[in-house]
């Protein structure tokens, strides 16, 4: 048991190891189910810094994930940079962005920075159709070369499968040494009461903005995979609503965890593989599985799977 | 006068205002290094409006506030709390979200110590946890010193109103502070816990920190104060000894009403 409780995450590692020959059955659609659960769980522990640890509401996260994709899009399919150049090109305008409106934004408080975030997120999309020569406007940008990694071009679905979830993994990991350090708490300490953890030395503008970069430098990594993954992508994809669903999926899983977002993420994309075969009713059934979930599980799916792990070792 | 090292803090001319109120009037006066300085008032006086001008929360509109003889009106909290001041709360505000503990309270204080990054939480992970478990060790001692050992796992929420006083406190000393502004720390607390943190400030006094201290409790007042002001609808008052203050006839007016009225209400 002991044993289990320390090393219990090396469990789904196997399964996501083993996943594209066993369960996935070598088939890109099965495999590119869980590219979509990695890339979302990128967004959804990103946003979960933010909100869950540091409390600073955006609805406008997806607008990174634009950024990234976007930057990894143009760059590779119209000018033929490397894609991991462009995939640090794009973390790196993500970040200047996040620095460039980290004061003004984060200074604002509750409903105000969500609408500020909100505005954030359309204005970029309005951009990206606007500037129609440069990123091919509403219907899209097409032609995005695979992924190409020291030569080696992620063609295959599951070279690019296990890339995906080795850069998923090392941001997690990245995550949870940031928010279990003494950042961490200062995140916290914002988050519990700003004007009293600035009593304490804390400059929290200053740890707000750098947050925030963080936060959208992983955002613009989930773009970037994506973007080489679909080798299509539009502003629809970006949208307000995709900011909205990753926030779903960080109430869902249960905030402020880092681990209740990676289930909240799994769910909400594995739940309409299963539900699909219902056709028409499949977003009502989406939608009331959804609310039961919220209305009955306020501390998320990670709750209740904590609250019954811990009632299973009081009985052992 | 602020050129004289004797003192720690010296407020000169202070102005506060509040939508034409005036909730700190022209107030002047210095904090001896080493001493215990109580600042009373009966209520809506201005000395919680005073500490929150010294501390940065709601800066003062004029006037000047020196801490170790560098103005620091108009700085922010946090750079303010860099120069060596800390405070606590009159409703006490511990950090509470996430599961946060007593322990990781007292931490936060280390906060100017440890000097967190991002980076190094990623790639100097040894150096951070080395940095961690001696401001850790600190803890401990300190939450050892107010008399929370042992709690230092619980939630804060779960402590009673007066040993989360106490973990405030520990959590101010953990800034390794200079000066410490108190701001009715003995409310709410009972007799017996009354005498221990009297015992306990003058534990705080000895270890060379300074404490400007607003209480409402006269017997915690008198005990320890090794000087007093008084505020009066944000005025000066008076300003001495506790002796001097007991016998001042301003003083026994503006707590007591004027002796007409007093008589009036024994016939």
């Amino acid at each position: 048991m002991k044993i289990l409780s320390r090393f219990w995450w090396i469990l789904p590692i196997i399964f996501i190891a083993i996943y594209p020959f066993t369960l996935g059955g070598n088939s890109p659609y099965k495999s590119g189910v869980l590219i979509f659960v990695g890339i979302y769980i990128i967004l959804a522990v990103s946003l979960d810094l933010l909100i869950g640890y540091c409390g600073q509401i955006s609805i406008g996260h997806a607008a990174f994930f634009a950024v990234g994709a976007y930057t990894s899009g143009i760059l590779t399919a119209k000018y033929g940079v490397h894609p991991m150049f462009a995939m640090l090109i794009g973390m790196l305008i993500s970040t200047a962005l996040a620095w460039a409106t980290g004061r003004p934004v984060l200074a604002l408080k509750e409903y105000y920075l969500a609408m500020a975030t909100l505005a954030f997120n359309e204005i970029v999309i309005t951009l990206i159709i606007g500037l129609e020569g440069f990123t091919g406007g509403a219907s899209g940008l097409g032609d995005i070369p695979p992924f190409k990694i020291f030569g080696f071009s992620l063609v295959n679905h599951i070279h690019y499968y296990y890339f995906v979830w080795i850069i998923v993994f090392f941001i997690i990991a990245g995550s949870l040494a940031v928010v279990k350090s003494s950042f961490g708490r200062t995140l916290i300490a914002i988050h519990s009461d700003e004007p009293a953890a600035r009593h304490f030395g804390i400059d929290s503008p200053r740890y707000k903005t750098r947050l925030f970069m963080l936060s959208s430098a992983f955002a613009s990594i989930a773009g970037s995979l994506y973007a080489h993954y679909m080798g299509f992508i539009a502003p629809d994809d970006f949208g307000v609503i995709s900011s909205v669903n990753i926030m779903v999926m960080l109430y869902l899983g249960g905030i402020g965890t880092i681990y209740g977002p990676i289930l909240g993420a799994t769910f909400m994309k594995i739940l309409p593989e299963i539900t699909y075969q219902f056709q028409d009713y499949e977003l009502l059934i989406n939608g009331i599985i959804l609310i039961i979930v919220l209305v009955f599980m306020p501390k998320g799916i990670y709750g209740i799977i904590l609250k019954a792990i811990n009632r299973v070792l009081r009985k052992v | 006068m602020k050129g004289s090292n004797d003192y720690i803090l010296w407020v000169d001319n202070v102005i506060k205002t509040f939508e034409g109120i005036h909730a700190l009037e022209h107030v002047s006066f210095g904090v001896k290094k080493g001493h215990i300085k109580a600042l009373i008032g009966p209520n809506g006086a201005g000395k919680t409006t005073m500490l929150n001008a010294i501390s940065g929360l709601l800066p003062p509109d004029s006037g000047s506030v020196y801490l170790n003889n560098q103005q620091i009106a108009g700085l922010t909290p946090d750079r303010i709390a860099l120069l060596g001041l800390s405070r606590t709360f009159q409703l006490v505000r511990l950090f509470t979200i996430n599961n946060a503990t007593v322990l990781d309270n007292v931490l936060l204080g280390a906060h100017k110590h440890l000097n967190p990054s991002i980076f190094e939480a990623m790639f100097y992970r040894g150096r951070m946890k080395r940095k961690e478990n001696e401001a850790k060790e600190r803890a401990l001692n300190l939450l050892k010193f107010v008399g929370l050992e042992g709690a230092e796992d619980a939630l804060p929420g779960t402590l009673s109103f007066g040993n989360q006083r106490l973990l405030e406190l520990a959590r101010s000393l953990m800034t390794e502070p200079k000066l410490l502004l108190l701001d009715e720390p003995a409310s709410g607390l009972n007799d017996a816990e009354v005498e221990s943190f009297i015992k306990l400030l003058l534990a705080i006094r000895d270890k060379g920190i300074t404490i400007l201290i607003v209480e409402h409790n006269m017997k915690v007042v008198m005990k320890i104060a090794d000087d007093i002001i008084v505020l009066d609808f944000g005025k000066k008052l008076a300003e001495g000894t506790p002796e001097e203050i007991s016998k001042n006839q301003q003083v026994v007016e503006a707590y007591l009403g004027t002796q007409k009225n007093s008589c009036k209400v024994e016939k």
